[in-house]
């Protein structure tokens, strides 16, 4: 009778398995599509990733999705994927405490792999969803529905900074708005502490269109949280200068002494703003260790990153007259790293009590007779083969997501200027007296693009 | 295994018979409840009280006496975390005091459609002239209508709170002063379920 139901749980289970990554590891499934994002047309791989939004880890697909069609300049449809990765996290906010999928779901991981969970993005990626959808929106023209987006990100930011503050002295220093100087020794020295919890580029990005669509006084908040998180970022320090001296701010002459005066457009200059996104998240990889347990193969598998990354160089543009060097903003990396490291505890709880299960599943279809006459029991075999089949470390992230994000910034004469970055082909941008003309620079492999609008 | 047989019938009926989706009408000024997000109700309130407040203000009431003094409606801004078409909100607002028979409303969306048809009627040597209509003998407004609508969200744990203020006021454009303006505050709090799906 056990058999019959350890079978039948099986059998159920496995048909469970039209979920995407269960079996097949997710970087490999992404891989093709962040090739095609590295060739000049990337959207043809689309509709495959939007077929999967109906799936359990939907909510990954729906950002893959969006980040692909925004690569590839599609802001429309890229805005309509990325509102169905935000309904999807609203769907998640709404569940129930003890809610009947989860436990469905936890139940099948617990027989199959942690893949069986229904993808649930960490923090930041849920903050880069609406930050990328500010960019749809102002890139299509509707810039109050920009602000909508990035008064939405702030909501999420504020709750992600609350949930770090309770134990990290530097997320504390943070909310009071400070940013103090040992932290900036501490952070040249080893890198910053805070730059692995919170997204300065997020916060650099809120700032920034805050600042653009005409307020100011926001953009001064969320520069001033970006610069505690990035201390060392030349253009964001002369941001706040300036932003102080304008909004006549009493931290206008702490910010002056440390990062001198703030430097003001001649008359009928325009200003050129950079940002620059450059190369990919790095993938999860996977850890497998087999062991035996009574004589039975079993193996467990931990999603991990690979230490060593090359460090990547800041990005000059070319075109503007002098040479520009765009400055680091954020590491996404990072950030990734850190989200797994969270990650982790929960995981193991989960591996240990999968061991289990697994173990107890083989034992219940193994034959005693069989065994104690040291024969081949099929059943048992079967179920041991199932076992290392089915254990796959959890290795979903949001892949097409860039690697670093730079920053540069710079008054310049009106008139038309063909930028290069790097030794990418030129391109085409405007710069109109007294406006601010955003250029983001989307370097994917061996493709660059740019993505201007005059504000 | 007999009774395995039934329990999996009756589950497969259940599960089926949820399958069936259903169409029916509501109450258009119903409560609605869907979830904590600007809906139809909030709507409904907002321009209720904005109505009623403007009609019964008594400088406004003195303004109305004699005349029907013509208003142009600014948008609304949209300061809360939410895309809200908060053209629909002035569109129900200006109805209703159009409909009041105190006020006429000029339609700022509308000027480039009416500019097109008054250069074809001029221009385009396809009307007669006679009954063309001329340019630049439109009626100026005397007051602007404009608001805010803002909102303050709180989440913590189960609970997630939700704070509306519509603010709305009424200019004369000739002096600027203000002459009427009120807000209206709307509050939600949601709370999550303990157990569900």
């Amino acid at each position: 009778m056990t058999k019959l139901l350890s079978l039948g749980l099986i059998c159920f289970t496995l048909s469970g398995c039209a979920y995407n990554s269960v079996l097949i590891n997710y970087p490999s499934q992404i891989a093709p599509i962040k090739q095609q994002l590295a060739s000049p047309t990337p959207s043809a791989k689309l509709t495959e990733l939007a077929g999967e939004i109906d799936t359990n880890d939907g909510l990954l697909y729906a950002q893959e999705a969006g980040r692909v069609a925004q690569v590839s300049g599609d802001f429309e449809s890229s805005k309509t994927y990325y509102q169905a990765a935000i309904k999807a996290y609203k769907a998640f906010d709404d569940r129930a405490t003890i809610s009947a999928s989860d436990l469905t779901a936890t139940a099948s991981s617990l027989v199959l792999n942690d893949n069986a969970i229904p993808y649930r993005g960490p923090g930041y990626e849920r903050i880069m969803v609406h930050q990328y959808q500010a960019f749809n929106y102002l890139f299509s023209g509707d810039a109050q529905g920009a602000l909508v987006e990035v008064r939405r990100s702030n909501q999420l930011q504020a709750s992600e900074q609350a949930r770090y503050q309770k134990s990290q002295k530097s997320v504390r220093a943070m909310a009071n708005g400070t940013i103090d100087a040992e932290m900036n020794k501490l952070d040249q020295a080893t890198g910053s502490v805070t730059s692995s919890f919170l997204n300065a580029y997020s916060y650099y990005t809120t700032g920034l269109l805050h600042e653009l669509l005409g307020e100011p006084n926001d953009a001064y908040i969320d520069y001033r949280k970006a610069a505690q998180i990035t201390p060392n970022n030349q253009y964001l320090q002369q941001d706040l200068v300036r932003l102080a001296k304008q909004l006549s701010m009493p931290q206008y002459d702490e910010f002056k002494r440390r990062w001198g005066d703030a430097v003001l457009p001649k008359n009928g200059q325009g200003q050129v703003v950079m940002v620059v996104e450059k190369g990919f998240v790095p993938e999860k990889q996977s850890l497998t260790v087999p062991f035996t347990i009574n004589g039975n193969w079993q193996t467990v598998s931990l999603a991990t990153y690979q230490p060593h990354r090359q460090a990547i160089q800041p990005s000059t543009i070319q075109g503007l007259g002098t040479v520009l060097k765009a400055e680091p903003i954020a590491n996404i990396d990072a950030l990734a790293i850190n989200a797994l490291k969270e990650d982790l505890p929960a995981a193991l709880v989960r591996q240990a009590a999968r061991v289990y299960t697994k173990s107890e599943m083989t034992r219940s279809v193994e034959s005693g007779s069989k065994r104690r006459n040291n024969e081949a029991d099929a059943a048992a075999i079967l179920m041991q083969i199932f076992n290392v089949v089915t254990e796959q470390a959890d290795r979903r992230s949001w892949l097409t997501l860039p690697r670093q994000a730079q920053i540069a910034r710079q008054y310049i004469e009106p008139g038309e200027y063909q930028i290069r970055l790097g030794n990418s082909p030129a391109a085409k941008i405007d710069v109109k007296p007294n406006r601010a003309t955003l250029i983001w620079v989307i370097e994917t492999g061996n493709q660059t693009r740019f993505y201007s609008i005059i504000i | 295994m007999k009774h395995f047989k039934l329990i999996f019938v009756l589950a497969a009926v259940i599960g089926l018979s949820a399958c069936q989706s259903k169409v029916e009408y509501g109450d258009a000024t119903e409560v609605e409840t869907v979830n904590e997000n600007f809906g139809s109700t909030d709507l409904q309130a907002i321009a209720a009280k904005m109505v009623d407040s403007m009609l019964t203000f008594p400088p406004v009431i003195v303004m109305t006496q004699n005349d029907r003094p013509i208003i142009f409606v600014d948008k609304i801004k949209n300061k809360t975390s939410e895309h809200i078409d908060t053209e629909s909100v002035t569109d129900t607002i200006s109805n209703k005091l159009l409909r009041s028979g105190k006020f006429r409303f000029i339609d700022m969306t509308k000027v480039d459609s009416v500019r097109k048809q008054l250069d074809y009627q001029n221009n385009a040597g396809m009307v007669d002239p006679s009954t063309a209509i001329k340019f630049g003998r439109q009626v100026g407004a005397q007051y602007m209508l404009y608001g805010n609508l803002s909102s303050i969200v709180k989440q913590d744990g189960s609970t997630k709170d939700v704070y509306y203020k519509m603010t709305m006021r009424l200019m004369d454009l000739e002096t600027g002063l203000i002459e009427w303006s009120d807000e209206k505050e709307i509050r939600k709090v949601k709370s999550k379920s303990f157990l569900g799906l």
